[in-house]
C-alpha cells in the first residue's frame, strides 16, 4: 500500500503547509519534546511535566516526532496518513518526514522536487504519466510525461530510495542509468505501459544494481538494441525475487539465463517473452521448482510424447506455482501436461493464448482455487458456463476480445457473464467484452452480485441496444449501480441515454473511477456525474454529446478530482478559457489535431475541443507540452 | 445521404431521450443498416448500382481510433507484427512494429524518429508506402489503419 500526494480536498485545512509544498527540509526543523507555537495556547496549565504517582500521560500536542512516527507507522493507507497530516501542524511534520511510500498518481499534479523535499525519507515511490486513454492510442506520440524529472529529483533527495515504479511514462535509457548509479540499495524496478527505453537501459540496471530484488517490464515498448543485457548481471549476484520480461520482443541469451535462475534461489515469480521455446521454459522449471508465478512466453510447439513428458515431469516438481499466464497459441495437446498444478493456481492470465476448445476449458475447470481468471472470448458462452461451476472462489474475471474488428460471429453473448455472477459468489471485479446484453441480464447480474467493486462492460459496436427489447440498457445499468453499494470502477457501453447517468450520478456513492464511450443525448448526462457522484476521482469520456454548460456549472467538482478527459464531444475553447480562469488549480490542456500548429490564442470562442484534459495540480502549468497541446 | 432510414432498430422509446440529435448522433457513424435500395447479384444496374455501392462504402464500418478499448499488446497481430522499412537512398532498413501503433499518426512519429532527415533531405515531401499480400505497393493512408496492419508485408518510405 502506497501512500499518496493528494491535494487535500479541503485546502482551508492547513493553508500554510498545502499550498507551499516547499516545506522546509527535515533536517531543520526536527522537534523533540516540545509543543509547536501553534499548540501553546492549548497547553494546559498547572499539570505541567510533573511526574507524580498517578502518572499523568503527556497530552497530544507534546508527544515527540519518534513516537508519532511509530504511531504513523501502522496506517499503510495512503488516505489515512493524509487525514492524520491533516490534524494539526505537528502532525503534518511528522507524518511526511516519516512517509516511506509515496504514490503520485498524475505526474504533474506536483512537481518532482516538491515532493522529494516534502516526502524526504520515501524509500518506495511510484509515479503515474498519460491519461489512461493512452493505451487505446487516444494521446499522440510526444505527449510528455517524462520520467527524466523524476528520476533526477530522487537522485538528490532520496539516495536511499528502494523502489521505484513508472506507469505510461517515458523512460529513457539516461533514466535507467541514472537509476542504476543514483541509489545505492536499490531493489525493485518496475515498469508499466512505458516506452522510450532499449535493452541498453536495461544493462546498466543488471550492471549496476546489485541489490536489485525485482525487475519487473509490463507491457512496455523496449527497442531491441541486442544488447545482452542479462549478461550483465554478475555471476555473484543471487538476489533476483522477480523477473518478469514478457514484453521483450528480442532473444535472450538462455545459457545466461539458465545460470541466473539456478543461481537465484529466491526466484518466485519469472516471466518469459515469446523468444523462449517451449523444451526451454522445461529446463528452466525444473532448476527453479520454488517458483510462485510463471509466464511461460510462447507456448507453441507440434505435439511430440517426449516434449510433453518432460513438461509434465517439469510441472510436477512446481509444488508452490500459483500464478500462470502466457502467449498459448498453444497446441492444446500440450495442456494436460499442467494438470498437476491446476488444483493449487490463483491466477490463470491466458489473455494473450488463441488456444481454445475443449481442452481449454477442461484445464480451466480443474483450477478450483482460481481466484482471478484473464481469458479470451474464445471460450464462449458455455466455457464461462463451466468456469461457473467449477471456480467457486473466482474474484475477477476478465474476458478479452480476440476479434476486436472483424464482423465475425458472436462469440461470447451476455449469458456467459449471468452464468459466472450466478455461481461465484466472491465475484467482485470484472471486465468483459462482448457482442450482445440486455437489461434483464444486467438486472440479474445486478440481483446475484451487489457486491462488485468493479464493473466495467464493452459492448463491441458502440450504441448497440438491448438485443431482444431494442430499448437502451439504461435500465440495466442503472440496476447496477442501484445494487452495487460498493463500486468503485465502471465502465459503461451500449445505448445509453441521459437517464442512465441521472442514476449512476445519484445511486454511484463509492465511484471512483468512470469511463463514458458514445452515450447520452445532452448536456444533462455529464450534469448528473458531476453534480453527483461524491467520490469521483477520474472521469473519461469520449464521443459523447456533453457540451460546455455542465462543465462550467460544475467547475468547482473538478478540483476534488484527480483529472477529467472528454474526446469529441461539443466542447467549445471559450468554455475552456472560461474554465481555465475560474479555476487557477486546475490545468486546462487542450489537444488538436496535430497536424494544425497555430496557436490557441488566435482561436475563437466557438472553435472547437477535439480533446480536452483537465487534472488539478499544484505545480502551475508544465512546460514540456508538444505543439499540438495548448494549456489554456 | 442524409435519411438513413433502417430496417430493424426502432429508436430508444423512453420519454426522456429526445434531446437535441443530428442523424449522425441518433444513428451512429457506423451502424450496419439495411441500405434503402437492394442490390442484384449480378452487378452493374447503372446509377442505381452506384448509389448503393458509394452509399454502403460511407457506410462501411469505420473503424474509431481507440475503439474497442483493447491495449495494441492484446490485438491480433500478423507476422509478430514487425515489417521491414526501407527509405529511399538509405542504405540501412529499420524494422517497425505495426500493431504497437494505434494510428498512421504514430506511425509516421516513428517513421521521422528512425529516418531523421539528413542534410540532403529535410524537409522534403515522403510518401510512406506498404506492400501487400499480392506484391502490389500501396500507399499507407487510403485503407482505415487495422486494416493496414493486418496487410502490410514491408514498408517503404519515397521521396516524392
Amino acid at each position: 500500500p502506497a501512500a499518496s500526494l493528494s491535494t487535500p480536498s479541503s485546502p482551508d485545512a492547513l493553508p500554510a503547509a498545502a499550498a507551499s509544498p516547499r516545506a522546509p527540509p527535515a533536517r531543520a526543523s526536527r522537534r523533540v519534546a516540545s509543543p509547536g507555537p501553534a499548540t501553546a495556547r492549548a497547553a494546559p496549565m498547572g499539570r505541567g511535566g510533573a511526574r507524580d504517582g498517578a502518572a499523568a500521560a503527556p497530552p497530544w500536542h507534546s508527544l515527540p516526532d519518534e513516537v508519532l512516527e511509530h504511531a504513523f507507522s501502522f496506517l499503510p493507507a495512503a488516505a489515512d496518513r493524509g487525514a492524520a497530516a491533516a490534524v494539526c501542524h505537528g502532525w503534518l511534520g511528522a507524518e511526511r518526514r516519516s512517509r516511506r511510500r509515496l504514490a503520485v498518481a498524475n505526474c504533474y499534479a506536483a512537481a518532482p522536487r516538491d515532493a522529494v523535499d516534502r516526502f524526504p525519507s520515501v524509500r518506495a515511490a511510484e509515479v503515474k504519466g498519460k491519461p489512461h486513454f493512452a493505451d487505446f492510442g487516444l494521446v499522440p506520440p510526444a505527449w510528455g510525461a517524462e520520467a527524466a524529472p523524476w528520476v533526477a529529483a530522487a537522485a538528490d533527495g532520496w539516495p536511499l530510495l528502494e523502489e521505484l515504479s513508472f506507469k505510461r511514462m517515458v523512460v529513457t535509457d539516461e533514466c535507467l542509468e541514472m537509476i542504476a548509479s543514483s541509489f545505492r540499495n536499490f531493489q525493485v524496478l518496475r515498469l508499466v505501459s512505458c516506452e522510450g527505453f532499449s535493452t541498453a537501459g536495461l544493462a546498466a540496471i543488471t550492471e549496476g544494481c546489485r541489490n536489485l530484488r525485482e525487475l519487473d517490464l509490463q507491457e512496455n515498448y523496449i527497442e531491441d538494441c541486442s544488447s545482452h543485457w542479462l549478461s550483465y548481471f554478475p555471476e555473484s549476484f543471487t538476489s533476483l525475487e522477480t523477473l518478469n520480461f514478457s514484453c521483450l520482443e528480442g532473444e535472450v541469451n538462455f545459457a545466461v539465463l539458465e545460470r541466473l535462475v539456478s543461481r537465484c534461489r529466491n526466484l518466485k515469480t519469472l516471466k518469459l517473452n515469446n523468444a523462449i521455446p517451449l523444451d526451454k521454459v522445461a529446463s528452466l522449471l525444473r532448476k527453479a521448482p520454488q517458483l510462485v508465478e510463471l509466464g511461460t512466453g510462447k507456448f507453441s510447439a507440434e505435439y511430440h510424447s517426449d516434449l510433453f513428458a518432460k513438461l509434465e515431469a517439469a510441472f510436477a516438481g512446481c509444488k508452490s506455482l500459483r500464478r500462470l499466464s502466457g502467449a498459448w497459441d498453444a497446441v492444446p495437446d500440450y495442456l494436460p501436461a499442467f494438470y498437476c498444478v491446476c488444483e493449487g493456481l490463483t491466477s490463470l492470465n491466458l489473455s494473450y493464448a488463441t488456444v481454445r476448445g475443449p481442452e481449454l476449458i477442461k484445464f480451466i475447470s480443474r483450477c478450483k482455487n482460481l481466484q482471478q481468471l484473464w481469458v479470451m472470448d474464445l471460450i464462449e458462452d458455455h466455457g464461462l458456463a463451466v468456469v461457473a461451476g467449477s471456480c467457486s472462489k473466482l474474484q475477477e474475471l476478465r474476458v478479452f476480445p480476440s476479434d476486436p474488428f472483424g464482423a465475425g460471429q458472436v462469440l461470447l453473448t451476455e449469458r456467459g457473464l449471468v452464468d459466472v455472477s450466478a455461481s461465484c459468489p466472491m465475484l467482485e471485479s470484472v471486465l468483459y467484452f462482448c457482442g450482445q446484453m440486455t437489461n434483464e441480464a444486467l438486472i440479474t447480474i445486478a440481483k446475484n452480485r451487489p457486491n462488485f467493486t468493479c464493473f466495467r462492460l464493452c459492448i463491441l459496436e458502440p450504441r448497440t441496444p438491448d438485443y431482444v427489447t431494442r430499448e437502451s440498457l439504461d435500465a440495466g445499468f442503472s440496476a447496477i449501480v442501484e445494487s452495487c453499494k460498493g463500486l468503485r470502477r465502471l465502465s459503461v457501453s451500449g445505448l445509453l441515454t441521459d437517464l442512465v447517468f441521472k442514476s449512476i450520478g445519484a445511486n454511484g456513492n463509492c465511484l471512483e473511477m468512470l469511463s463514458i464511450a458514445f452515450a447520452g443525448n445532452s448536456d444533462l448526462g455529464l450534469h448528473y456525474i458531476l453534480s453527483g457522484c461524491k467520490t469521483l476521482k477520474k472521469l473519461e469520456i469520449r464521443d459523447c454529446p456533453f457540451g460546455n454548460k455542465p462543465l462550467l456549472a460544475n467547475a468547482a467538482k473538478l478540483e476534488t478530482m484527480r483529472s477529467l478527459w472528454m474526446s469529441s464531444c461539443s466542447l467549445t475553447l471559450g468554455a475552456c478559457r472560461q474554465l481555465a480562469e475560474k479555476m487557477p488549480r486546475l490545468t486546462v490542456e487542450i489537444m488538436n489535431d496535430p497536424g494544425r500548429t497555430c496557436p490557441v490564442e488566435s482561436l475563437p470562442d466557438d472553435s472547437p475541443v477535439e480533446t480536452l484534459y483537465v487534472y488539478r495540480t499544484i505545480a502551475g502549468p508544465r512546460s514540456d507540452t508538444p505543439d499540438y497541446v495548448q494549456i489554456v | 445521404m442524409e435519411l438513413e432510414l433502417e430496417l430493424g432498430l426502432a429508436p430508444p422509446n423512453h420519454a426522456g431521450s429526445c434531446g437535441k440529435r443530428g442523424t449522425k448522433e441518433a444513428f451512429g457513424i457506423d451502424k450496419a443498416g439495411l441500405p434503402l435500395i437492394l442490390r442484384d447479384d449480378d452487378g452493374d444496374h447503372g446509377s442505381n448500382c452506384s448509389d448503393a455501392r458509394d452509399w454502403e462504402m460511407s457506410n462501411k464500418k469505420k473503424r474509431l481510433v481507440g475503439w474497442p478499448p483493447v491495449k495494441s499488446a492484446h490485438r491480433p497481430r500478423s507476422n509478430g507484427g514487425h515489417v521491414k522499412v526501407k527509405m529511399e537512398g538509405v542504405p540501412i532498413g529499420r524494422k517497425v512494429d505495426l500493431s504497437r501503433h494505434a494510428s498512421y499518426h504514430q506511425l509516421h512519429h516513428t517513421l521521422r524518429l528512425m529516418f531523421p532527415s539528413s542534410t540532403s533531405h529535410h524537409g522534403d515531401p515522403y510518401a510512406v508506402t506498404y506492400e501487400e499480400g499480392d506484391g502490389d505497393w500501396m500507399l499507407v493512408g487510403d485503407v482505415p489503419w487495422e486494416d493496414t496492419v493486418m496487410s502490410a508485408k514491408r514498408l517503404k518510405i519515397l521521396l516524392v
